[in-house]
C-alpha cells in the first residue's frame, strides 16, 4: 500500500489529495461496491448523499463513499459485508 | 437559552446567500454542509491540481462573487456534518462527522438550504452497477477533472443531458449518445421564450455547440426503456419515436428526468418561539429552479430571518422578482422538453420493474397493495408497502410512488409528501454518533474563520 | 341468539382493537362500518413496539389476557391469516446487577406459577445462546413461546380479509338517540348515522364521547427503527428487555429507579433484518414527538446490552400515544347504561398483544355469543361516571 492508497476489500486504491472515496474507486473503474445490506449491489449514483446507494464501511462505519473523503489507510469493504 | 442567532444548513448559492447577508447584517451564524468545503452540487470545487469543467463565464462569475462575499463574511463553518433535523424540544442536531457525535444547537433561526435530488423514472436495471444519475455523473466531473471512463450513454430529459455531454467531450471522453424523450429542437419558436433570459441561453448555446463541435448523438423523441447486465458492460434498449428498437452496449448510463426539492422529511416553515427556532427553506429545497433563483431565495430568506429576529419590517421584495423570471424562464424549458410521447405512464413498466431500491419493492407489489381495497393513503402505502421506508427515505421512489398510485386511482391527490411525512432523523444516523454521554451541546467544535 | 346477517355495527376507530371487532364480526355475517377520525392504525397502533409477550407481567387479569392474545395469534397465524406478520419468538429478560438477578429468579418462578414455560440462563448459558449481548449482562430469563407483530400489517391483514367498509376522516362527534334515550347510532362530522350497536375503540378519542376525560390518561412513548443488519440480527434468538425494565414497573417494591422519562430497554430482532428498539413511557407528552435527548438514552441503554448495535445507523424515529387507564387495566365491556354500545380502550402499550383477543370478546358480547375470555375485571361499570349519556 502506497501512502496516498486506501483498502478496498483488501486492494489497494489510488487516489488524489481532496478526492472523495467514490471518486478514487470509479478511477479504479470499480463500479460494483459489493452487496448491500439487502445483498443488492451497492453503486454510485446520485453523488449527493441522497441515494444511499454506495454506502460502505468505512474502518467499521457506514458512510457513503461520494460524501467521504479518502484518506490513506482507510479500511473499506461494501456495506453488506461486515460481520455484525 | 439560545446558543446561536442562525443555523444555515447548506453550502450551496442559497445557503451561502443567506449566510453572508445574514451575517452581514451581524448576526451569529453557523453554516454547516455535508461536504468539507463550500459549493453545493452545482458549484462542486475541483481538488487541488484538477481541472475545471467547461462552465459558462455567467456562471463562473456568480460562483467568484458569492464566494468572496462569504469569504468576507464571519461566518462560523462546520463541514463534514449533515443535518439530522431539529427535534421535539427546538434543537437542531447536526451529524458532526470530524467528530462522530451528534451536536445538538440551540439556534433562533434555522434556514435549510439543502438543494435539489434529480427525478429519475424507473426503469428494468435501473439499479444496477454503472448507472449513475447525470447530476452525479456531473459532480464527480467538476471534483475530479477527468471524464468518466468508457463508452456512456446519456438518457432521459432535460437540458442538462447536454450540459454534460458537453462537459465530457471538453475532458476528451464524449457520450456515445444522448437519449433525449422530448425534442426541444422541433417545437415552434418555444425556445423564443428563453430570449429574455440571458444567462440560460448562454448556457444553452454554449453546451449546444459543444454537442455540434463534438458531433455527439443528440436523438430527440427516444426513450430508454430497459437496462441488462451483458457480460462486464450494460445493454441500453431503446424505443425511436417511429417504434423502432435499438440497443446499444455501453459501460455507464447517466440518468436524469428533472429535478425536485431534496425537501424529504425535512421540518415545515415556522414561526419561532421561545423554545422552538424560526425555521425556513431556502433555494432548491423549497422550489427547484436552479442556481440563480436558489441565490435569490438565499437573500429572501435571510431578509426574513432578519426580519424576525430583529423584529423589523422584511425587506424580501426585491428577491421575489428575480425568482418569479426564473419560475418562468424553468417553465419554457420545460415546455420545450416535455416527452413527445407524452408525460410516461409508470404502471406501463413491466411488472417486476424496481420502484423502491432500498427495500426492493417493484411496481407488481404496488399494483397489488392498491388492487385491493381502494385508495390508500401515503402512510399505509409506506406502512404496508415498504415503499419510502428504506435508507434513501423516499428520496428516490416517493415521487414515482406517488405517480403510479395516482395513475392507478385518478384522480388522487397523492403526493411524494403523504409518503415521506416530516420526521427526524431526516437521514439515516449512525448510532455510534449518539453514545457521548449526552448529545454534544453547542461547544466551539465549529471552526470560526 | 341475533340473527347476524340484518345486524348493523359501528365501530369508531380503526386501530388494531377496532379492525379486529370488525374482522370478526364481519366474518359472522354482521354488516360493519368503522369509522376513523384519521385512517386506519393512524395513531397507537401505528407507532407500537409489537410486543406480543407477558414476559414483563405479572399474574392477573392482564396476564391472562395476554397468554389468551399470544394464543389467538399462534392460531391466526397457523389458519394464514397472520402468516407471516407474526414472529414466533423468545424473549430473553436480562440481569446486569445482583439486585436484577433476585429480581430475575422471582420473577422466573412467578411466570412458571401460572404455566408460562421459562429458563434460566446462566452467563456462560447466554454466551452461547447470545453472542452478541455484553459481558455485563450477569443471567438471563428466556421466556418461551413469545412473538412480535406490527401494528398496522396486522390491522391490514384484518382489513383485507374481511368485508369491512372504512370511513377516513370521519369523527364521530355524539351518540344519536331515539325519544327513550335508546342509542340509534352516531353523529359524526359527515353527518347522523344508524347503526343497531356500536363499539367505541377510539383510544383518547373515547374520552369524552364516554364522559371519562379523568379516567383515561395520554400517554407517549418513543420507539426507534434502526437500518438492517442481518448478521447482528441472525445472531439474536429472541427479543431482549432489561431486567431494569421489571424494577421500574415496580416488581420489587422500594426498588423503583427514579426516572421521569421511565425508560424501558428493549431490543427487537425484526424479521427484515432491522431492530426495534424502545423506549420511554411518558406521561408529559401528548405530542408524538421525538427529542434527541430520549432517543441518545435509548440507545446507549440498548448498545450498553448489546454493543454491535453501535455500528447500526438510526433510520427512523417514531412516537405513540397510547390511552392508559388510571387503575392501569383496560375497559373492555358493554358500557353500563347502553345495552347496545360497547368499550374497548385503555391498552396502554398492550394493544398490539390484546387486540385481536379483544376484538373477538366483543365481536361475541355484541352477537350474545358466550365470551372467551374473562372480562368481569375490565368492566366498564367499575367507573360510575362511564356511559352514554355523558
Amino acid at each position: 500500500m502506497t501512502e496516498r492508497s486506501f483498502l478496498w476489500n483488501d486492494q489497494p486504491i489510488a487516489f488524489r489529495d481532496g478526492e472523495s472515496i467514490a471518486a478514487a474507486l470509479a478511477a479504479a473503474n470499480v463500479r460494483d461496491l459489493g452487496p448491500d445490506l439487502l445483498g443488492q449491489p451497492a453503486r454510485y449514483f446520485c453523488g449527493i448523499g441522497a441515494c444511499q446507494a454506495c454506502l460502505v464501511s468505512v474502518d467499521g462505519v457506514l458512510r457513503e463513499a461520494c460524501l467521504t473523503p479518502a484518506r490513506a489507510g482507510l479500511a473499506i469493504t461494501p456495506a453488506g459485508a461486515r460481520h455484525v | 437559552m439560545f446558543d446561536r442567532d442562525v443555523v444555515v444548513v447548506g453550502g450551496g448559492p442559497a445557503g451561502i446567500a443567506a449566510a453572508t447577508a445574514l451575517s452581514q447584517r451581524g448576526f451569529d451564524v453557523e453554516l454547516v454542509d455535508q461536504r468539507a468545503q463550500l459549493g453545493g452540487a452545482i458549484y462542486r470545487q475541483p481538488i487541488a491540481g484538477a481541472r475545471p469543467v467547461k462552465q459558462s463565464r455567467f456562471a463562473a462569475r456568480r460562483w467568484q462573487h458569492l464566494h468572496a462575499a462569504i469569504q468576507h463574511a464571519a461566518v462560523t463553518y462546520r463541514f463534514s456534518s449533515v443535518f439530522v433535523g431539529v427535534d421535539g424540544h427546538g434543537n437542531t442536531l447536526i451529524e458532526d462527522r470530524n467528530q462522530g457525535r451528534l451536536v445538538s444547537v440551540r439556534a433562533r433561526a434555522v434556514v435549510i438550504a439543502v438543494g435539489a435530488v434529480e427525478k429519475v423514472i424507473p426503469r428494468p436495471g435501473w439499479d444496477l452497477p454503472g448507472v449513475v444519475t447525470a447530476g452525479g455523473l456531473q459532480v464527480m466531473m467538476k471534483e475530479t477533472g477527468t471524464a468518466p471512463q468508457g463508452r456512456v450513454l446519456l438518457a432521459g430529459n432535460g437540458p442538462l443531458l447536454i450540459a454534460v455531454a458537453a462537459q465530457m467531450a471538453a475532458l476528451g471522453n464524449a457520450p456515445v449518445a444522448i437519449i433525449e424523450s422530448g425534442n426541444p429542437m422541433a417545437i415552434n419558436g418555444n425556445g423564443l421564450g428563453l430570449l429574455p433570459h440571458a444567462e440560460l441561453l448562454a448556457d444553452a448555446l454554449g453546451y449546444l455547440s459543444g454537442i455540434v463541435r463534438h458531433r455527439i448523438s443528440w436523438r430527440r423523441g427516444t426513450e430508454l426503456i430497459a437496462l441488462d447486465r451483458a457480460g462486464s458492460q450494460l445493454a441500453a434498449e431503446l424505443r425511436h419515436a417511429d417504434g423502432r428498437r435499438e440497443t446499444l452496449l455501453i459501460d455507464q448510463v447517466a440518468l436524469h428526468d428533472g429535478i425536485r426539492s431534496n425537501n424529504f422529511g425535512l421540518p415545515a416553515d415556522q414561526a419561532g418561539t421561545t423554545t422552538m427556532p424560526f425555521i425556513t427553506r431556502a433555494g432548491d429545497c423549497r422550489e427547484a429552479l436552479g442556481a440563480i433563483a436558489s441565490q435569490l431565495d438565499g437573500m429572501r430568506a435571510a431578509a426574513d430571518v432578519a426580519a424576525y429576529l430583529s423584529r423589523k419590517p422584511n425587506d424580501a421584495a426585491a428577491s421575489l422578482d428575480g425568482i418569479a423570471r426564473q419560475r418562468a424562464a424553468q417553465a419554457v424549458l420545460a415546455t420545450m422538453f416535455a416527452p413527445i410521447a407524452g408525460p410516461p405512464r409508470l404502471t406501463a413498466l413491466p411488472d417486476e420493474t424496481i420502484v423502491c431500491r432500498c427495500e426492493r419493492r417493484r411496481l407488481q407489489d404496488l399494483k397489488l397493495l392498491l388492487g385491493g381495497t381502494g385508495a390508500l393513503s401515503g402512510r399505509e402505502i409506506k406502512h404496508n408497502g415498504r415503499f419510502t421506508m428504506g435508507a434513501c427515505q423516499g428520496r428516490f421512489c416517493a415521487d414515482n410512488s406517488a405517480r403510479i398510485a395516482c395513475e392507478l386511482n385518478p384522480g388522487s391527490p397523492l403526493v411524494a409528501s403523504d409518503l415521506t411525512g416530516s420526521r427526524w432523523p431526516v437521514r439515516p444516523l449512525p448510532i455510534s454518533a449518539l453514545l457521548g454521554d449526552e448529545p454534544a451541546h453547542h461547544d466551539q467544535s465549529a471552526r470560526d474563520q | 341468539m341475533v340473527s347476524t346477517s340484518s345486524l348493523s355495527v359501528i365501530i369508531i376507530g380503526c386501530g388494531i382493537v377496532g379492525a379486529s371487532t370488525a374482522y370478526f364480526l364481519a366474518r359472522a355475517g354482521v354488516q360493519v362500518e368503522i369509522l376513523d377520525a384519521i385512517e386506519p392504525a393512524a395513531q397507537a397502533t401505528g407507532s407500537a413496539d409489537g410486543a406480543v409477550s407477558v414476559a414483563s407481567k405479572r399474574p392477573g387479569p392482564v396476564m391472562n389476557a395476554a397468554l389468551a392474545g399470544i394464543a389467538l395469534y399462534r392460531e391466526l397465524a397457523v389458519q394464514g391469516l397472520f402468516e407471516g406478520a407474526f414472529k414466533s419468538r423468545s424473549t430473553f429478560v436480562l440481569a446486569s446487577s445482583p439486585v436484577e438477578r433476585e429480581v430475575l429468579e422471582a420473577h422466573a418462578a412467578v411466570l412458571r406459577s401460572v404455566g408460562v414455560r421459562v429458563e434460566m440462563l446462566t452467563s456462560t448459558d447466554l454466551r452461547a445462546r447470545f453472542a452478541p449481548l455484553s459481558d455485563a449482562v450477569i443471567m438471563g430469563l428466556e421466556v418461551f413461546d413469545e412473538g412480535h407483530a406490527i401494528g398496522y400489517q396486522i390491522v391490514h391483514r384484518l382489513l383485507s380479509a374481511a368485508p369491512v367498509n372504512v370511513r377516513r376522516n370521519c369523527r364521530v362527534e355524539s351518540f344519536l338517540r331515539d325519544g327513550n334515550g335508546r342509542v340509534t347510532g352516531v353523529v359524526t362530522n359527515h353527518g347522523p348515522m344508524l347503526a343497531d350497536a356500536v363499539v367505541v375503540a377510539s383510544g383518547n378519542g373515547s374520552a369524552d364521547l364516554l364522559g371519562i376525560p379523568d379516567v383515561l390518561i395520554a400517554r407517549k412513548g418513543q420507539l426507534l427503527v434502526t437500518e438492517r443488519a442481518p448478521a447482528l440480527n441472525a445472531a439474536m434468538p429472541g427479543a431482549i428487555m432489561s431486567g431494569r425494565y421489571l424494577i421500574s414497573k415496580g416488581m420489587q417494591a422500594g426498588t423503583a429507579l427514579a426516572s421521569d422519562r421511565g425508560y424501558g430497554t428493549v431490543v427487537d430482532p425484526l424479521a427484515t433484518g432491522q431492530f426495534l428498539i424502545g423506549g420511554t413511557r411518558e406521561d408529559s407528552g401528548e405530542k408524538a414527538t421525538n427529542d434527541a435527548e430520549a432517543v441518545a438514552e435509548v440507545l446507549r441503554r440498548a448498545v450498553e446490552m448489546v454493543p454491535g448495535l453501535a455500528g447500526v445507523r438510526l433510520l427512523r424515529a417514531f412516537a405513540g400515544i397510547r390511552t392508559a387507564v388510571i387503575d392501569s387495566k383496560p375497559l373492555i365491556g358493554r358500557v353500563p347504561d347502553a345495552d347496545n354500545v360497547y368499550v374497548a380502550t385503555g391498552f396502554e402499550g398492550d394493544g398490539i398483544c390484546l387486540g385481536p383477543v379483544t376484538g373477538k370478546a366483543i365481536s361475541q358480547l355484541v352477537l350474545d355469543r358466550s365470551v372467551d375470555l374473562d372480562l368481569a375485571p375490565f368492566s366498564p361499570a367499575r367507573f360510575a361516571q362511564l356511559g352514554v349519556a355523558a
